[in-house]
C-alpha cells in the first residue's frame, strides 16, 4: 500500500475530528452530566474546578438552568419543589422583574451523596445534594464559596416486612442485635427469637454512594462490616420496594421512606426509641441524619431566587409530602 | 452520474477512508483512556491482588484497611453471561430452525418483526419487568431474596435471542434455499435435512451469534444490576453475585477522582475489555480447527 498524499491528508482529516470530539469535552458547561470516556472531562481535576468556576462567572450570560445532583432520598423532593416552581412561574422572568424571560428549567440528578459532594467539588452540577453530615475532609477540599443549605431532618428506621411475624412478637431491638443482623453473625430469623420460624434474613442496604451507608455504618455498625451478601439497592426508594416486597427482609429505609410504604413496612424500635418527628428533632433517636444540598461555587441570582422559594411554604410542604421532617426556618 | 468522475469521486473516496480511520483511531483513544486511568492502581496494589482478592472494599470506615480484589466480580460477570448465552443459544437455534424450515414466508416476516421489537426495549425495561415478575417469582418459589445469578441470566437471555435469532435463521435460510430443492427431490426428509445439512452448515453463523451474545451479555448493565443481588459473594446458581459492570455503575459517581478507588474502577472496565478479547481470540482460533475437523466447509456465495 502506497502512502499517498490523499491518505495522508485522510488520517490528519481523521485525526482532526477525533481531535473536536476529544476537546468538546473541555467546554465551560455547567450543564455537564455524567463524565465518559473522553480524556479531558475528567483527568484534569484543576481543569475541571476551572470549567466550573467559568460557568458560575456567566456575568454576560443568564443562567436559566439549575441542576441538582446527589442523594436519591433528597431527590424526589426537589424534584417536586423545581416543578411546581416551574409551574407557577414558567420564565424567570416573573419570578423577579430583572430577569429575563427565560424558560425556567430545573434537573435532578439522582446518583447517592457521594456523587452529591463529588460533582459540587468538581463543579459538574450546580448544586450537590446530600444525605448526611459533610465530611471535615471533604469540606477542606472545598473553595471559599461553599454553602450547605440544610433542609430536613432525616431518620434511617430498622424496618422489616408488615407480614413478618416478627412484628407481633417484638417491636424493639437493641443496637447491638441489629449490628449483628447487618454483619452477617445472625442470619436466621429464629435465632432473633425461638417462636419465629426457619427463615433466612434477607437484607438490604444501600451501595457506598448512599449517604445511608456512611450514616449506618457510623451509629449502627461501628467497627463492624456490613455482611458481604447484603442486597445493594441502587436508591433509597428501591430499598423500601425491595423490603415492602420480600416477606424476610430487613434494612434501613429512611423515614420519608418508611412512612410513604406505611402499609407494608414495620419500623422496629431501636433501644426502646421509636423514629417520630419529636424522637428525631429532639435527637434521642440515634440513627439520623440531615437532609441537605451545598455549592462550591458563587450563587447566581437565579439559584438564589430558587432557594427562597425552596426555603418558602412549597418547600416545606414539598417536604412534608415525601414523608419528612422540614427543619428550615418559614420566612 | 457527474459524481462518479473527477472532484465529486475524489471527494466521496476521502470521506470514506476518513470515516474508516476515525473509527479506527476512536476506539484507540478510547483503549488509551481506560488502559491511562487504570495504572496508576497497579502502583499501589499488584496485578495478582487485584484478580484474585475476593473483598471489594474500596472505601473502609473501620479500621480494616480497603481492599480491591475483584476475584467475585470476574466470576459473576463470567458465570451471569455464559448462563445467559447457553440458554439463549438453545431457544434462538430452535426457533431459527423453525423460522427456516417450517414457517411460511408470512409467518415468518411477522416473527421477524415480532422477534426485532424485542431488540427495541429499553433494557431498563427488562430490569424492571424482571424485578416486577421474575424476582416475586422466585420468592413465591421459597428463595429467600427473589434476585440471583439465574435471575439475571434469564432476564438476560431474552435481551439476547433477538441478536442470535435473526442471525442464525438468516445463514439457515440461505443454506435451505441452497440445498432444499435437490435434497427433497431425493426424497430426504425435511427434518432429516435439517438436522444433518443445515445445522452443521449454519454452525459457523450459529459461533459468530454466540460471540455477539456473549459480548453484549458481559457489557450489560442495568437490567442485570437491578435483578441480580449486587452482593460482593463467591456466585452461585441460586446466590446473588455483583458483575463488573454493575459495579462500576454503582461506584463511578461516588469515587473521588484521583482517588484509588477512581483508578479501580477503571481497573476494572479494563479487566472486562481485556476478557472479551481473549474469548474473541479463543472461538476464533477454534472456530477453524473445529470446523476443518468436522470435514465442514461452507462454499461462499
Amino acid at each position: 500500500m502506497k502512502v499517498t498524499m490523499k491518505k495522508l491528508t485522510a488520517l490528519l482529516f481523521s485525526l482532526m475530528l477525533v481531535m473536536s470530539f476529544v476537546l468538546s469535552g473541555c467546554s465551560a458547561d455547567s450543564g455537564k452530566k455524567e463524565d465518559s470516556t473522553e480524556a479531558p472531562q475528567s483527568t484534569d481535576a484543576a481543569g475541571n474546578e476551572e470549567d466550573g468556576k467559568k460557568a458560575e462567572d456567566g456575568k454576560d450570560e443568564f443562567q436559566s438552568q439549575i441542576l441538582f445532583c446527589g442523594s436519591s432520598s433528597l431527590a424526589p423532593i426537589m424534584a417536586s419543589i423545581g416543578s411546581s416552581f416551574t409551574d407557577e412561574y414558567v420564565t424567570w422572568d416573573k419570578v423577579d422583574p430583572s430577569f429575563p424571560a427565560e424558560n425556567i428549567s430545573v434537573y435532578v440528578a439522582p446518583g447517592g451523596s457521594g456523587v452529591g459532594v463529588n460533582s459540587a467539588l468538581e463543579g459538574s452540577c450546580d448544586f450537590g445534594m446530600v444525605a448526611r453530615t459533610v465530611k471535615d475532609e471533604e469540606k477542606a477540599k472545598m473553595s471559599k464559596d461553599y454553602k450547605e443549605y440544610v433542609m430536613a431532618a432525616d431518620a434511617l428506621t430498622v424496618s422489616v416486612n408488615k407480614e413478618n411475624p416478627v412484628c407481633k412478637v417484638i417491636d424493639d431491638m437493641s443496637t447491638d442485635m441489629i449490628r449483628r443482623i447487618f454483619a452477617g453473625e445472625v442470619t436466621n430469623w429464629k435465632d432473633v427469637d425461638a417462636s419465629l420460624p426457619d427463615q433466612e434474613i434477607a437484607v438490604y442496604i444501600r451501595d457506598l454512594s448512599g449517604g445511608a451507608y456512611e450514616v449506618f455504618q457510623k451509629s449502627v455498625m461501628g467497627e463492624s462490616e456490613i455482611t458481604a451478601s447484603a442486597t445493594q439497592c441502587p436508591s433509597m426508594g428501591a430499598l423500601g420496594e425491595a423490603i415492602a416486597g420480600n416477606k424476610w427482609g430487613i434494612g434501613y429505609a429512611s423515614y420519608g421512606v418508611y412512612n410513604q410504604n406505611k402499609d407494608k413496612l414495620q419500623a422496629m424500635k431501636v433501644d426502646g426509641t421509636e423514629p417520630s418527628e419529636e424522637t428525631i428533632i429532639g435527637g434521642k433517636y440515634s440513627i439520623q441524619r440531615p437532609l441537605l444540598f451545598i455549592t462550591n461555587s458563587e450563587v447566581s441570582p437565579a439559584e438564589q431566587a430558587f432557594i427562597d422559594y425552596v426555603y418558602s411554604k412549597a418547600g416545606a410542604d414539598a417536604v412534608a409530602a415525601n414523608g419528612y421532617i422540614s427543619t428550615m426556618d418559614i420566612k | 452520474m457527474k459524481y462518479l468522475y473527477g472532484a465529486g469521486r475524489n471527494a466521496g473516496r476521502f470521506l470514506i477512508t476518513a470515516a474508516a480511520f476515525m473509527t479506527a483511531l476512536l476506539l484507540g483513544f478510547i483503549i488509551l483512556f481506560i488502559v491511562k486511568e487504570s495504572l496508576p492502581l497497579f502502583q499501589e496494589i499488584s496485578l495478582w491482588e487485584f484478580l484474585s482478592g475476593d473483598v471489594w472494599k474500596p472505601i473502609s470506615f473501620t479500621k480494616t484497611p480497603p481492599s480491591f480484589g475483584i476475584r467475585n466480580l470476574i466470576l459473576s460477570t463470567l458465570y451471569v453471561s455464559l448462563l445467559a448465552t447457553g440458554i439463549a443459544l438453545l431457544i434462538s437455534i430452535g426457533t431459527a430452525l423453525w423460522l427456516s424450515c417450517a414457517a411460511g414466508p408470512v409467518v415468518r416476516m411477522v416473527m421477524y418483526a415480532l422477534i426485532d421489537l424485542l431488540a427495541g426495549i429499553p433494557s431498563v425495561v427488562y430490569g424492571f419487568a424482571g424485578l416486577m415478575l421474575l424476582v416475586r417469582w422466585f420468592q413465591a418459589a421459597g428463595q429467600t431474596s427473589g434476585e440471583s445469578v439465574l435471575t439475571a441470566a434469564l432476564v438476560l437471555a431474552v435481551m439476547l435471542l433477538p441478536y442470535m435469532i435473526s442471525l442464525c435463521s438468516d445463514a439457515m435460510l440461505r443454506i435451505k434455499e441452497r440445498y432444499f430443492p435437490a435434497a427433497r427431490s431425493l426424497g430426504v426428509d425435511k427434518w432429516y435435512i435439517a438436522a444433518s445439512l443445515i445445522l452443521p452448515l449454519a454452525g459457523k453463523s450459529i459461533l459468530l451469534s454466540m460471540v455477539l451474545a456473549l459480548g453484549r451479555a458481559m457489557g450489560e448493565t442495568m437490567a442485570v444490576m437491578m435483578v441480580i443481588g449486587n452482593s460482593n459473594v463467591f456466585p452461585t446458581l441460586l446466590g446473588k453475585g455483583e458483575t463488573i459492570a454493575a459495579a462500576i455503575a454503582l461506584e463511578m459517581g461516588t469515587a473521588v477522582q484521583g482517588s484509588t478507588h477512581y483508578h479501580a474502577l477503571f481497573a476494572m472496565g479494563l479487566v472486562l475489555i481485556v476478557l472479551l478479547c481473549l474469548i474473541q481470540a479463543v472461538i476464533t482460533v477454534i472456530k477453524e480447527r473445529l470446523f476443518i475437523q468436522l470435514g465442514i466447509r461452507e462454499r461462499s456465495d
